[in-house]
């Protein structure tokens, strides 16, 4: 298996605060990767990095072999990588389906064939009877719904999911978590942060776990749930005595 | 069917309306100053109703076509149409320099910044030597291929022409991929760039669009005028009343703008030329004597402005769509 993205002592300082520091892992092609960490330990930092919405102190991102440190986000999605955001983002006053084209239209300009390709990510997610509704007047599970429609338009290699299932009640996240198994088995490749661990050890092949900045571990879902320095760092005795 | 029956019925208005009215010269005068004021809304409409990037100096692209048309015509026997066209470079030459600056920034950095361009572009023209300064340009006499210049006729047809051409570039705007990223960015600007769209790049791309019409319609009201100072086409009201009367008639539409025009030129007309102050105080609603109709009589004509904002204020705040919104709503 070759790795999709690398990442590479990458380092970003907020003024004299060290947010990512000398952070390097790999995902996999075809892969469900987790980012996962306590607050502030530098998980959107490093998606912000790698999506080109801030700058890197230092390090390399490299992408399909290619150095993509420095471009901008719209650049990064039409290589290929594309994000989700933890507050989701809709275009309020944009239709669902609108919305939807919003990405399709990285594979073409012409909005007739744009709102087709649309509708159809719109069935795979569930959201097709909302289509003419206002983007902004959608729940917040739908929401996420839709941020995954968006992405799915823009026929991305890798997505970026910034804690999708966040704020979702349980039936919400496996509903969400059913569309992550369905971008996988299109061959997307899938770097995903999230807080629900059931979520990310039930779907992630490999995990790596950030803390005040740094790589603390890396490894298989089992791995990281008996390694000592995780337990301690993020998910504590009560997680423990739990499994 | 409908769709397409509305326009062609208004347009066909339109173009007899100058026979309707018995080529009156006051009312041909004000029904070019509406497709003026529409065509302006129109072209501020696109970075600003579709993008969400409010201009507050479009008066910069006005005045620079104006003064280019002008300048290059005092003196030289040059074809008009040229002038107009080497109005429409400078303009998208001021308009590529502040956007391709200011749209780097995020929030609201443009709109301060087309202040500043079109106080810059103003005070320049009024301290230059070959803008003519403070006493503006005149222009003496005017040829253009044997139509009748003195007549306002030719100039309100000219003006429904880039009427059309501003309503025709917002169509074909709105109907391609071009609009729905206009919209987007308008909406959520990381969201948009995190969905492939050149932020920067689309914002440009209005901007000139809008520059380029705007610098073609100050051309016209150049030659219409043949007299301009800075007063006149660089002030800031310009850009307010621009502003307004998008607004008022309802951003991010086709129709809206032209409507805002409808609405509120010959308002500023009724209350220029003292005809509210006059009919209220003849019917005997308000004396003359009195503090208020003493208002009424000489301080309204002055005060058109003052009467758009409280308009626009009303409008914020009970319609924020504009007139045209509260006709969607009930449909």
């Amino acid at each position: 298996m070759e790795p999709l993205l690398t990442i590479d002592q990458v380092t970003r300082r907020f003024g004299g605060n060290v947010a990512v520091s000398g952070v390097s892992f790999s995902v996999m092609k075809g892969d469900i990767t987790g980012l996962i960490g306590p607050n502030g330990a530098g998980k959107t930092t490093l998606f912000n990095c790698m999506t080109g919405y801030i700058s890197l102190d230092a390090g390399t991102i490299i992408f399909e072999g290619r150095r993509i440190n420095g471009k901008r986000p719209d650049q990064m999605c039409r290589l290929g990588m594309v994000r989700t955001w933890q507050r989701v983002k809709p275009l309020g006053k944009l239709s669902v389906l609108e919305n939807v084209m919003i990405g399709a239209f990285v594979t073409t300009a012409s909005p007739k064939v744009a709102g087709k390709a649309s509708l159809e990510q719109l069935q795979a997610v569930g959201l097709d009877r909302y289509a003419d509704q206002p983007a902004g007047t959608l729940p917040i599970g739908l929401k996420k719904k839709l941020e995954l429609a968006r992405v799915m338009a823009t026929r991305p290699k890798m997505v970026l999911l910034d804690e999708i299932c966040g704020g979702l009640n349980h039936a919400e996240t496996e509903s969400v978590l059913d569309i992550v198994r369905m971008l996988r088995k299109r061959g997307v490749t899938i770097l995903f942060i999230e807080h629900d661990m059931k979520a990310v050890t039930s779907i992630c092949d490999r995990i790596v776990v950030l803390s005040s900045g740094e790589k603390l571990a890396e490894g298989t879902p089992e791995e990281i749930t008996s390694h000592p320095a995780v337990i301690e760092a993020y998910l504590g005795g009560g997680y423990h005595a739990q499994g | 069917m409908k769709k397409i029956l509305i326009p062609i019925s208004l347009l066909l208005l339109a173009l007899f309306l100058p026979e309707l009215v018995g080529r009156n010269p006051y009312f041909t005068g004000i029904m070019i100053n509406v497709l003026m004021m529409a065509s302006l809304a129109s072209a501020w409409n696109i970075p600003g109703g579709y993008a969400g990037q409010f201009s507050f100096g479009h008066a910069a692209y006005f005045g620079a076509g104006a003064y280019t048309t002008l300048i290059l015509l005092s003196g030289n026997p040059i074809d008009p149409l040229l002038a107009l066209l080497a109005g429409v470079v400078t303009a998208s030459l001021i308009a590529l320099i502040t956007g391709s600056i200011v749209f780097r920034l995020r929030g609201h950095y443009f709109a301060l910044a087309s202040i500043a361009v079109a106080e810059i572009v103003r005070l320049s023209v009024l301290n230059l030597q070959f803008t003519g300064g403070a006493q503006g340009i005149l222009l003496s006499d005017l040829t253009f291929h044997g139509i009748d210049l003195n007549s306002k006729i030719p100039f309100y047809y000219g003006m429904l022409m880039i009427l059309v051409l501003s309503m025709g570039t917002t169509a074909y705007i709105q109907s391609s991929r071009m609009g729905y990223y206009l919209q987007a960015i308008r909406e959520d600007q990381d969201a948009a760039a995190s969905l492939g769209i050149n932020v920067a790049l689309y914002k440009n791309r209005a901007l000139l669009v809008s520059a380029a019409l705007s610098s073609v319609t100050g051309s016209l009201y150049g030659l219409y005028i043949r007299f301009i100072d800075p007063g006149a086409v660089l002030d800031l009201r310009l850009s307010i009343e621009i502003i307004l009367t998008a607004i008022i008639g309802g951003v991010g539409t086709i129709w809206g703008p032209v409507l805002g025009a409808i609405l509120l030129v010959p308002l500023a007309e009724l209350l220029r030329s003292n005809v509210i102050g006059d009919t209220l105080i003849s019917m005997g609603i308000v004396s003359d004597v009195s503090p208020v109709g003493h208002f009424f009589k000489e301080g309204l004509a002055h005060a058109h402005v003052l009467v758009y904002g409280v308009i626009t204020v009303v409008c914020i705040l009970f319609m924020p769509q504009g007139v045209l919104g509260i006709t969607r709503r009930r449909k």
